[in-house]
């Protein structure tokens, strides 16, 4: 909870009873790997803090994978867009290793923000950090090549290549998986 | 239409836009007013350059601005925005750190301005706002999301088709290399696409 507590304050200050408020509504969820948290078509219901374990989204362009997030101890994870507009998903959602999680479900962080404009505000600033977020990634992707994507994502996420299989980091950097196994020789020294 | 009446008539645009989001009556809008700055700018001039902080969001009333990234000495356009769209570097104006791109008009352009100042302050002053800046800044998240999506999802046909159906006019107003950069689509697989948009020669019915 520590955590949680020193991530929501990155972006706005929250009092102790605030935060009890919060913590009050978070739902506790353990789990396998390799299942599914939201389905394709299903309406995202839950955004989700990790406090263990791996977690992937994709889609499926034609009958090949897409992922498009790896998300690790304390990330936050679910089908963004699904979750927000509350439409049918795109993405699927998928634990990778077993995983201990927190859960908001939509209606009660809709209930939290209605009790003051200071969650508001977080909310807003959480929101906008997704936002960001998001832009950065855009800019990067264009603005360097694969072999300097990979090196930055593995400078940045070193304990990713034991955790995650290489198709799945290949996917994510957007690279075939024999160019990413090329790559590897730029990690040896 | 004289810039007065089309000042107004953007104010009710701007107005309605809100309340799409949340309740606020006209007192309460009339008293946000006084922080839109109105901005103008001639034809292909860099409103935002590159190490600039952006220090305004920016509603288009008039004409066409883009967004652009260099890359290797390339310019790689990622927002083509009209009248009635948004226009700043998300990053640079709410970091508040110098920009990695530029944001240049194609048109002559009109912009409702609110400085990052203005907009921290609108938000201390009028709580309100906190949840409209939510709002906002999830229906932007969301076009942009989707954007992605198509770029990853769609082949180029389908997103030069869908991109034209949505946006007739665009094909005369912008330089076809903009649009082609924008689609992420080689030019001259944009020439080629074009002919899909010509209409189909129909036989003329026979006298009987």
């Amino acid at each position: 909870m520590q955590n949680l507590y020193e991530y929501i304050n990155r972006f706005t200050h929250v009092t102790e009873q605030e935060f009890e408020q919060i913590t009050r509504v978070l739902e506790t969820v353990h789990c396998d790997k390799k299942h599914i948290l939201t389905h394709r078509g299903q309406i995202e219901k839950y955004l989700y803090i990790i406090r263990k374990g791996l977690v992937r989204k994709f889609f499926y362009k034609n009958k090949e994978e897409m992922i498009t997030q790896l998300a690790k101890e304390d990330d936050l994870v679910c089908s963004s867009v699904s979750f927000l507009s509350q439409q049918p998903s795109e993405y699927i959602v998928e634990t990778l290793e077993p995983c201990s999680l927190l859960a908001i479900s939509y209606d009660n962080l809709q209930r939290l923000y209605a009790t003051g404009y200071h969650m508001e505000r977080m909310g807003r600033l959480i929101t906008l950090d997704w936002l960001l977020q998001k832009e950065a990634w855009e800019h990067e992707r264009l603005q360097h090549d694969p072999r300097e994507r990979f090196i930055k994502f593995m400078k940045e996420n070193g304990d990713f290549v034991q955790r995650v299989q290489q198709k799945y980091l290949a996917s994510y950097l957007n690279m075939k998986p024999e160019t990413f196994s090329r790559y590897k020789h730029l990690l040896r020294n | 239409m004289n810039e007065q009446v089309l000042y107004k008539h953007y104010m009710e645009t701007v107005f309605n836009y809100f309340r799409r989001f949340i309740e606020l009556s006209r007192e309460e809008f009339d008293a946000i007013t006084p922080y839109f700055e109105i901005r103008k700018f001639d034809k292909k001039t860099k409103v935002l350059k590159i190490g600039e902080t952006d220090n305004y969001f920016n509603i288009i009333m008039k004409g066409i601005a883009r967004k652009y990234l260099m890359v290797k000495k390339k310019e790689v356009t990622i927002q083509l925005s009209t009248e009635g769209h948004m226009i700043h570097s998300e990053l640079s104006f709410n970091l508040q750190q110098p920009s990695d791109c530029i944001i240049e008009t194609i048109e002559p352009v009109t912009f409702l301005s609110m400085s990052y100042d203005s907009i921290q302050l609108i938000y201390h002053k009028f709580p309100k706002t906190e949840k409209l800046g939510r709002m906002i800044i999830t229906e932007m998240f969301i076009k942009k999301d989707q954007r992605d999506f198509k770029q990853l999802n769609r082949t180029t046909r389908e997103r030069f088709l869908e991109y034209m159906h949505n946006h007739p006019d665009m094909l005369q107003r912008v330089p076809q290399k903009y649009l082609a950069s924008y689609l992420n689509i080689k030019p001259e697989t944009f020439s080629r696409l074009k002919h899909l948009l010509r209409p189909r020669k129909t036989v003329p019915a026979k006298d009987s």
